[in-house]
């Protein structure tokens, strides 16, 4: 009986840890699964939001972080026009990019992110955050790269980065176009460390292919 | 029985889902509802945002008390406790605006700041680099802006009917004793310091922060970059000198060791010159600054140069006819910047500058031979706490140590004088907003100068005002005390401090990259020091009993949207002023104040071409001179100052930078009056000469080339 008992413990508390980790899983993937039906800024704010929501009750996983700051540097990039708003969407997502390098120092995805959000900056004013955010932009996809060299997104914000600068310098931006083809033709051989993870990417990379025909 | 407890335990898991109450309210602010914001229940993963009506509603099995938050961007998050257990709840919030000092209201009367902190800033860091008539200078560029006077035979910066040592500069904190190079009588300087130091500027041109002090017009404050990205090796070849700077980063810090050498010997065989010169000019410079982070917070900076420069030019002599004799000077300057600043705690603040200038001037002409030496150190100290986010008080302590002297040797006699005074000095001031709307900075200064043996006590105000999401008022009041000119005290310590009393009132409105300000103010001179018989030698023939006034109108607008790729800023200054200072018989115009100050800019980029244009106009109505065979002091009229300056930055590789610029296009012939002997000759006349530019045109062509690991950094703002 004592067995039975103590069994019985056990597996109630690690239902209860299961039940929370389970929570988790199922608001992450519903939260992903929205991704998809996101047009405006307004929709991706909503998104974030969420994201945002389980990043605070979780606390210590970087993942909903990652989505939060990702859905607001989105929504900086969607902004047309006014500059200010668009930095202030930027202020959001830098908290949470801090917050994410804080948790998971090794992690490639974290570094892709933190370079497409200097890139966001950058783009407010190119003339004058050209010189201090392509090197910060830079230095961070080198250390994403540095840490996994395949992480095809890190791959893709280095490609659009090389892409940006040949255009913003004259150049024609087509000279990257067979990396470009290379990347899509190989993204599905990358292999997602789980269904959390980041695995987005493949459709803009589709955009940039479509563009050099 | 495992099983049995399995299923016990997913039906209270099921049951539980079956109880979920709703929560449900609407969020609005001052201005409406807000669509967007995130509602949710603090700790959970229950919440849902505000539809485009404002409202939420989300259901949670929760039960008991939770915290219902909302937050959303530019507002304080609001939270309240909720019951769940007594059925559906419904709460409305209303939002605050949150207080963030990027965007509240700034003071901006009397202020032009470049930096990209704030964002709302009129100039920008990369404005000091690429304005064309400035070629790299930062006075040169600041002269584009309202409230300034171009006098084109000194180069130095005359602010709001401000004599040129009325401005003062202070690099991270500390004052700059000598930030001009050394030139010959009428002939024009430059900054000493290269403008890409600096990532940040602030020009006030009245109505400063009690921290700053000894200056009757402007300050212009210049804060250093930061921590390098990268190593990197930055070579330049120009057709007046060259150049190479290596950084090296470590861990925590970097250093950075530039070497510069100037000749224009090679330049002024080619391009024809109106001076006569003996030794072209030619400098050398060496510099080193250190970066090094302490603790998580603190930033340690420290520059030191060494430059030595010389030249020899040929002047008539306008009291013997037909003679001319070599002027020949040779500087030599040292100067030593250090600044620590570091939190102390979660709020104090504490930011620490010291200073270091030896700047010596060694001048001979005829017989007579000049050696002046300036030793300044200036040792700062300044605290800050936050009482809240909205009040933040910011106190100090200040040391200068300035000792002058100037030996002069003819062949008949030799005299040498000297001066040290000592300056101590404290200040306090409260920054207080009432809102992101409203903003006062009241404070208090103090000095004690030992060789003056005198005390000021200077009360300083003022307050911004938003009228509405763009636009704003800006108030300023202050006194304002400075040490008379070091040219007195050499021979008096009798003297008193100089005082202007500041009045200024602004307003700005910004909006789509567009900005319109307008400037009024008076400023009311008193105690200025004059020098009241030819006797300077005798401490007794100076007095405080100079006076005069300032007042006029600045307008600026600037226009960054209109043409694409294309920016362009229009600048009018109005200058009505008076004064009796110095040797002047009584109160009239003074020789450096134009009437009508006029600078239009345009900056274009040409994505195509990789080029980077930029173009100026700027005109100056006619300044007064004093011609001695006239009855009427201060009544002649020199031409107008006129041109036009183009610049070109061409980048030919992204980590190469060909630049060109040429001065006065147009050949705008430019006087800035005569220069007269110092006695009249047999006839009663006295002679003169014409004060001119050295040259109609100044024409620069450089390579720039930056070297690093990835080989892509380029000095896109290594203009010069």
């Amino acid at each position: 009986m004592k067995t039975i008992l103590l069994t019985i413990a056990v597996i109630f508390a690690t239902l209860n840890g299961m039940s929370q980790s389970k929570e988790y899983y199922t608001a992450m993937g519903e939260a992903l699964g929205q991704y998809a039906n996101c047009k405006s800024i307004a929709d991706f704010q909503a998104l974030g939001n969420k994201f945002g929501l389980i990043a605070e009750a979780e606390k210590t996983q970087w993942l909903p972080y990652y989505y939060h700051a990702h859905c607001y540097i989105i929504m900086s990039f969607m902004e047309p026009t006014d500059g200010s708003k668009k930095d202030s969407f930027i202020d959001v997502a830098e908290k949470s990019v801090d917050k994410m390098i804080e948790l998971a120092p090794g992690e490639s995805e974290a570094y892709a992110l933190q370079s497409m959000m200097y890139s966001a900056r950058l783009v407010v004013n190119p003339m004058e955050r050209g010189q201090e955010y392509s090197i910060l932009s830079a230095q961070a996809v080198g250390k994403a790269l540095g840490l996994d060299a395949g992480n095809p997104r890190a791959r893709f914000i280095k490609l659009s980065n090389d892409m940006g600068s040949a255009q913003f310098f004259g150049k024609d931006p087509k000279e990257f176009c067979p990396q470009a083809s290379e990347l899509l033709a190989n993204w599905d051989n990358y292999k997602v460390k789980s269904p959390l993870y980041p695995s987005w990417g493949k459709e803009q990379v589709l955009q940039i292919v479509n563009g050099c025909k | 029985m495992k099983k049995y407890i399995l299923i016990f335990l997913l039906g209270v898991t099921v049951l539980k889902s079956y109880t979920q109450t709703l929560v449900s309210g609407i969020v609005t602010t001052g201005a409406g509802t807000l669509p967007g914001a995130s509602v949710y229940l603090e700790g959970t993963y229950d919440g849902a945002s505000t539809d485009e009506k404002g409202e939420f509603r989300f259901k949670t099995s929760k039960t008991g008390k939770v915290i219902l938050k909302v937050s959303y961007i530019g507002f304080e998050t609001a939270t309240r406790e909720i019951d769940l257990s007594a059925g559906p709840v419904r709460y409305d919030f209303k939002l605050e605006e949150a207080f963030n000092k990027l965007d509240a209201v700034t003071i901006t009367a009397g202020t032009f700041e470049a930096g990209d902190k704030k964002r709302s800033n009129v100039i920008t860091p990369l404005d000091m680099i690429t304005t064309a008539g400035a070629v790299g200078d930062v006075y040169g560029a600041l002269q584009a802006l309202p409230g300034t006077t171009t006098n084109g035979e000194s180069g130095k910066l005359f602010v709001k009917g401000g004599d040129s040592e009325e401005s003062q500069t202070f690099i991270d904190g500390s004052i700059v004793y000598a930030p001009y190079t050394t030139a010959a009588p009428n002939m024009s300087v430059r900054g000493r310091f290269n403008p890409f130091m600096f990532k940040g500027t602030i020009f006030s041109t009245g109505g400063y922060s009690a921290e700053y002090g000894q200056a009757l017009s402007s300050v212009l404050l210049l804060n250093t970059n930061d921590m390098p990205a990268e190593d990197q090796l930055d070579l330049s070849f120009m057709t007046i000198g060259l150049g190479v700077a290596g950084t090296k980063l470590w861990k925590t810090g970097a250093v950075t060791a530039t070497l510069s050498y100037n000749d224009l010997s090679p330049y002024m065989w080619v391009v024809p010159q109106n001076y006569n010169w003996v030794k072209y000019p030619n400098t050398a410079e060496g510099a080193v600054s250190i970066r090094e982070k302490t603790g998580k917070t603190g930033m340690f900076k420290l520059y030191g140069s060494v430059t030595k420069s010389r030249y020899t030019i040929s002047q008539e002599d306008l009291n013997q006819e037909g003679k001319s004799y070599d002027y020949a000077l040779s500087n030599g300057n040292y100067f030593v910047n250090a600044s620590w600043k570091s939190s102390l705690g979660p709020k104090w603040n504490v930011a620490s500058a010291a200073s270091f200038t030896s700047n010596k001037d060694d001048v001979g002409y005829d017989s007579v031979s000049v050696n002046k030496l300036l030793r300044g150190v200036h040792v700062k100290n300044v605290f800050s706490y936050p009482f809240s986010t909205l009040i933040t008080l910011r106190f100090g302590t200040e040391f200068f140590s300035k000792t002058y002297s100037l030996d002069l040797s003819t062949s008949e006699f030799s005299k040498a004088n000297s001066f040290t005074n000592n300056t101590t000095s404290a200040f306090a001031e409260a920054e207080l907003y009432a809102s992101s709307k409203f903003v006062t900075r009241i404070g208090a200064r103090m000095e004690y100068s030992d060789y003056l043996q005198r005390a000021n006590f200077v009360p300083r105000i003022s307050t911004a005002y938003k009228v509405s999401k763009t636009s704003q008022f800006s108030l300023a009041y202050g006194w304002f005390y400075q040490d008379p000119t070091d040219d007195y005290l050499l021979y008096t310590h009798l003297l008193g401090y100089e005082r202007a009393d500041h009045y200024t009132f602004s307003y700005q409105t910004s909006q789509n990259e567009r900005t319109f300000r307008a400037e009024i103010y008076y400023k009311n001179y008193k105690d200025l020091a004059k020098l009241n018989s030819e006797a300077f030698y005798l401490s007794e023939s100076y007095s405080n009993t100079g006076k005069g006034y300032a007042t006029g109108l600045d307008i600026f607008w600037r226009d960054k949207k209109t043409i694409k790729n294309g920016d362009y800023w229009i600048s009018y200054s109005y200058l009505d002023t008076k004064r009796d200072y110095r040797d002047y018989p009584g109160e009239v115009i003074p020789g450096f104040a134009s009437k009508h100050n006029f600078a239009a800019v345009y900056k274009h980029w040409f994505g195509g071409l990789r080029s980077y244009v930029s173009t100026n106009f700027k005109y100056s109505s006619p300044r007064v001179y004093n011609n001695p065979n006239s009855e009427v002091f201060n009544g002649e009229h020199t031409k107008p100052y006129r041109s036009v300056d183009m610049s070109w930055s061409f980048l030919f590789r992204q980590n190469i930078i060909i630049y060109a610029a040429v001065t006065n296009i147009f050949g705008f012939k430019q006087g800035y009056g005569y220069s007269y002997a110092t006695r009249p000759d047999l006839e009663g006349i006295y002679r003169s000469a014409s004060i001119g530019p050295g040259a109609s045109r100044f024409y620069l062509l450089a390579c720039f080339i930056t070297l690093t690991h990835q080989g892509e950094a380029n000095q896109i703002d290594k203009i010069e």
